[in-house]
């Protein structure tokens, strides 16, 4: 039987977690507070496309995403705070206007008859932008001091992944003809022009500073 | 994305058949049929039409989950955190998840009834409830009157499937009863919350609330006697946030259009 009071070490061998990280808590709120607000331009532009999509398949996992993306938002609403910022408003913000012109063209298909455009935006655009940013998020913070973060990224990761596989597996579904694929093509390159623009989901240096041909990272670096 | 999708846009595929409530109920043969005697209108497992009923009630929960689906979906569109609490569009994106889901169970509940989608005519008059401009409103209108409705009839239709054993309808409908308990109350909260200072914008809410109410008892469809179809399931309503006095409203409403379509019909009857 194990002797109780022999020390033990705080971290297990196993445990290989750390203290550096590439961000401090202002860039870490700041980059919350912009997951946040394209959470919820997400949210409200799945839940509003549901009547306006007659494909019963394309409808009902739309109203099942638009909850993934608003329990995300509401993840990130409630880890503000505990970045020091009492203020949940202050920085639900979009990084730049770029971003905000991406949304506005992501969101602003309405007919019944758009629904490939509407599903690339999302699925083929946005979503593959934000499992980088956050993926950025996740391997370049602190393991032990932003631990909080890590286990949100994690969740939020997860439906992400599990969202664009189901999204991707409509709009394939949903391309029948040469045309339609032209059709899909051509809507995302329009908006990843947008997203260029923009910078990823929190602006320039979402995946970190380019710099002489490599990306470097953005905020304060604990080494 | 335009804001405030109007009804007559709402999107289907081909197998869906739309009409009008009025069309239903100035038809005729409809109000021929009005006329016949057929006793006790509840959904009784013993009567011979009483599988026929249940499929077609089926139907019409199936069409009622899709448009409060899309009616909740656009709560979370039409309003910035501006006009509403994001709390409050978080709470409708989540009952977008709840509804989407209802639609998944209507569909294999009606497969296992034996009817097909587009079987039965779908009127939009739900979807039409989530459309007004006053965020309030649709919390009376659907989450409280409709969502309250659907209570009435989940609870009705988990009865049926326990009397006429079967117990995959019994199993499905408890769920979703479970759920719409949540809705309500949501209702019911948020309705305190946001006209917690503003005793008219309140009173106009439950104005709203009523008059849905009374459409939606459709000439005694809802009620507490041996002939409504659909009971009032207080025990539930309570749960979810329903005064003794709203119960008591509820039931007087119910008798009132009882009254009002009975003396329509006989109206009818005289000019024809």
């Amino acid at each position: 039987m194990p002797e109780p009071s022999k020390p033990r070490p705080a971290f297990a061998p196993w445990d290989r977690r750390e203290l550096p990280g590439i961000f401090g808590v202002e860039e870490s709120a700041k980059r919350v507070g912009h997951y946040k607000w394209i959470e919820i331009k997400l949210f409200e532009a799945l839940g509003g496309w549901v009547a306006t999509v007659p494909e019963l398949d394309v409808k009902l996992v739309l109203g099942r995403h638009c909850y993934h993306h608003a329990w995300h938002a509401d993840l990130w609403d409630q880890r503000l705070p505990e970045l020091r910022e009492m203020n949940p408003d202050r920085l639900n913000v979009p990084p730049n206007e770029e971003l905000v012109a991406f949304v506005d063209a992501m969101r602003e298909p309405d007919g019944p008859d758009l629904t490939i455009e509407k599903l690339v935006g999302v699925y083929r655009v946005l979503i593959p932008r934000k499992i980088a940013a956050y993926t950025y998020h996740l391997n370049g913070t602190s393991t032990i001091t932003d631990s909080p973060t890590i286990r949100s990224l994690n969740f939020v990761l997860q439906d992400e992944f599990q969202d664009w596989r189901e999204g991707e597996m409509l709009i394939q579904s949903l391309i029948e003809t040469p045309e339609d694929a032209e059709r899909a093509a051509r809507r995302a390159a329009e908006l990843e022009a947008l997203m260029l623009r923009a910078g990823g989901i929190t602006g320039p240096g979402t995946l970190g500073e380019v710099t002489e041909g490599h990306n470097a990272p953005v905020g304060g670096v604990v080494a | 994305m335009k804001k405030m999708f109007p009804a007559e846009e709402l999107a289907r595929d081909s197998r869906f058949v739309r009409n009008k409530i009025e069309d239903q109920v100035f038809d005729p043969r409809n109000q021929a049929l009005s006329q016949r005697d057929m006793g006790s209108a509840k959904l009784d497992p013993n009567r011979p039409a009483a599988a026929e009923r249940a499929r077609a009630l089926m139907h019409g929960i199936f069409t009622g989950e899709i448009q409060a689906l899309e009616g909740a979906g656009r709560t979370t569109f039409d309003f910035d955190e501006t006009e509403v609490p994001l709390k409050l569009k978080l709470d409708m994106a989540r009952q977008c998840w709840d509804e989407s889901r209802h639609c998944e169970i209507s569909v294999k509940l009606g497969d296992w009834m034996g009817s097909e989608i587009g079987e039965f005519a779908e009127q939009t008059f739900l979807y039409q409830a989530a459309c007004a401009d006053d965020p309030v409103l649709r919390l009376t209108g659907v989450n409280r009157a409709l969502e309250g409705l659907a209570i009435d009839v989940f609870n009705t239709m988990k009865e049926f499937g326990e009397l006429s054993g079967d117990p995959v309808l019994a199993f499905c409908e408890d769920w979703m009863l479970a759920d719409e308990v949540t809705h309500v109350k949501m209702g019911s909260d948020w309705l305190r919350r946001l006209t917690e200072n503003d005793p008219e914008r309140r009173e106009r809410a439950l104005e709203f609330q009523r008059t849905v109410d009374k459409l939606f008892s459709l000439g005694g469809f809802r009620g507490e006697n041996e002939d409504n179809p659909i009971h009032l399931a207080r025990r539930f309503r309570e749960l979810a946030g329903f005064s003794d006095d709203e119960l008591e409203e509820l039931v007087k409403v119910s008798e009132e259009s009882k009254a009002e379509a009975e003396a329509m019909s006989a109206a009818v009857q005289q000019g024809a």
